[in-house]
């Protein structure tokens, strides 16, 4: 891993290349702690994704226009007229998920193996900070092509911000831009989608993999009682664990080139401000808000809601506060993997019912009818299907 | 010692008169920039906005239309006609006016309201706004109330 002759020379000439040199050979040749393995790799893998969605989405953004006239024909232009524009759309569609869901599995890694426990505290919660912008990317990409499900899932998105007390009515105006989600809020969001959010997440990455690198990897071992890792027995960084990342780098273009041409995602019909089509429903990674608020009613039940969606993150961000037990090990903190399953299975139970709700489902030969807040009624069998059966 | 003081003295007033100065200069600078992200006000067609598709609707029907960029629905009752905001008070959702049942649903998270926009069943926390009606000659116009 040197650089070529001629420039070590050039640069050598020019400048004091000694301090470079050595900070780079220290990072290259770090000792990983030995348990370190696949589990490990969910962070590369979201960092991969993040470099990806940054290429394909500039490539976008060629032909990409943000106006309301403009926008649903520029994407249909992308997909059916320029040169692989329908791959570079796919890739980038299927990235903002396969992100999420890699955040996701490299928290839940985090959390189950205690490694964000002293002294990794910041770098917790920095990821954390990592995984709320890379949410607000999904929401603020997904108005951009202006679909009918675009529109209207930002509608309920943007209504749901003017439900907070006190800011609420100025923070809905200041999103859209106006009274309703028009021009000027997809004005916004694109901006916020290519130019804020890009540079903070790539600031907010830089201070995380500085404070992992800073501490390097946790070791199962006890808070405070955590020993260097000797050379002979450490998983050298360059080339073991970079090996692997070069494994999952490749992996994940077959996956996303897979699912690009196995199951592409849908232009849909342009957004018409003046018809809700039926079952609205938001991308997977906000289902579980979505079905989280259907059950707060009444005067302040859409506050209550918001409170409801707003308490896991907060929990998750100072959770390092709040579990200060010393041991890492999984069997020996019983109390913080229950609460973890807890949160987990309440979060998937509340995605699958945000995806039945509204809609007929078979299960064993029996068909259900699910209500908005989930609660499945059996329907007689010589009963017609409805239109919402095969969704 | 006078003069460590004076000069003590001297230094501090300068921290705050800069503290000071920066101050402004930051206000000055970020002012103007939030102030530009506040949307300047504009909404659609306002007053009265005409119903084209009035005399055309029969008892039972209803046309959506925008007045100030706000979606509203008119409806032929027996008696004339109703118009109603179609925004969904839950989230923002547009209702449809179902004739056979004479009620208003939303197609988001089933919120119902009856034919003068009470809630019958579902999350929304209010009624629909109603909308002022005028008919002149064969023209129907709807405004807010």
């Amino acid at each position: 891993m040197n650089a070529p002759g001629w420039l070590q020379r050039f640069l050598n000439e020019r400048y004091n290349m000694e301090v470079a040199n050595t900070f780079i050979d220290k990072q290259m040749h770090k000792r990983l702690p030995p348990h370190t393995g696949w589990l490990h790799i969910f962070g590369s893998l979201s960092l991969l994704l993040f470099i990806s969605q940054t290429i394909t989405g500039i490539l976008l953004l060629i032909y990409y226009r943000p106006t309301p006239d403009e926008a649903h024909a520029s994407i249909q232009y992308i997909t059916g007229e320029a040169h692989f524009g329908w791959l570079y759309r796919q890739v980038h569609a299927w990235g903002a998920s396969l992100m999420i869901l890699g955040l996701t599995l490299h928290m839940i890694r985090t959390y189950f193996m205690g490694s964000y426990k002293k002294p990794r505290e910041l770098t917790w919660m920095t990821g954390v900070m990592i995984f709320v912008v890379t949410i607000t990317f999904g929401f603020t990409g997904y108005l951009l092509p202006w679909n009918q499900i675009a529109f209207w899932a930002t509608t309920v998105g943007t209504e749901s911000a003017a439900k907070v007390p006190y800011i609420g009515g100025w923070l809905q105006y200041c999103l859209r831009g106006g009274d309703a989600v028009t021009g000027e809020t997809l004005s916004r969001f694109f901006v916020v989608h290519v130019i804020i959010l890009p540079w903070v997440l790539t600031g907010l990455i830089a201070v995380h993999l500085f404070l992992m690198r800073a501490t390097n990897l946790a070791t199962m071992e006890r808070v405070g009682e955590e020993k260097k890792t000797p050379e002979e027995c450490g998983i050298p960084f360059f080339p073991v664990h970079v090996a692997k990342e070069g494994v999952v780098a490749v992996l994940l273009i077959a996956v996303l080139v897979t699912l690009s041409v196995l199951s592409p995602w849908e232009i849909g019909e342009p957004a018409n401000p003046l018809s809700t089509p039926p079952h609205i429903k938001p991308e997977w990674y906000f289902l579980p808000s979505y079905q989280l608020l259907k059950y707060f009613q009444g005067p302040y039940g859409a506050f209550m809601g918001i409170i409801a969606c707003s308490v896991p993150f907060a929990l998750l961000f100072f959770w390092p506060m709040l579990d200060r037990g010393k041991e890492r090990h999984p069997r020996k903190r019983p109390l913080a993997v229950g609460f973890g399953l807890i949160g987990l299975i309440s979060a998937l139970a509340l995605g699958y019912l945000g995806h039945v709700s509204g809609l007929e489902k078979s299960y064993f030969g029996a068909r259900y009818h699910f209500s908005e807040k989930g609660w499945p009624t059996r329907i007689a069998d010589d009963a017609p299907p409805s239109d919402s059966g095969g969704h | 010692m006078t003069q460590q003081s004076n000069e003590s003295t001297r230094r501090g007033f300068l921290d705050v008169f800069i503290g000071i100065c920066s101050a402004i200069t930051a206000a000055a600078v970020t002012i103007p920039g939030l102030m530009y992200l506040w949307p300047a006000a504009k909404g659609g067609a306002g007053g009265e906005v005409e119903v084209k598709g009035a005399k055309n609707l029969a008892k039972g029907e209803s046309e959506i239309l925008q007045v100030k960029g706000k979606a509203v629905l008119v409806v032929r009752t027996s008696s004339g006609f109703d118009a109603y905001s179609a925004i969904c008070p839950h989230l923002g959702c547009l209702v449809k006016w179902e004739g056979v049942r004479k009620e208003f649903l939303c197609p988001c998270h089933a919120a119902v309201f009856d034919s003068k926009g009470r809630v019958v069943s579902g999350p929304a926390p209010g009624p629909l706004s109603p909308y002022k009606v005028k008919e002149v000659g064969d023209k129907v116009f709807v405004s807010a109330v």
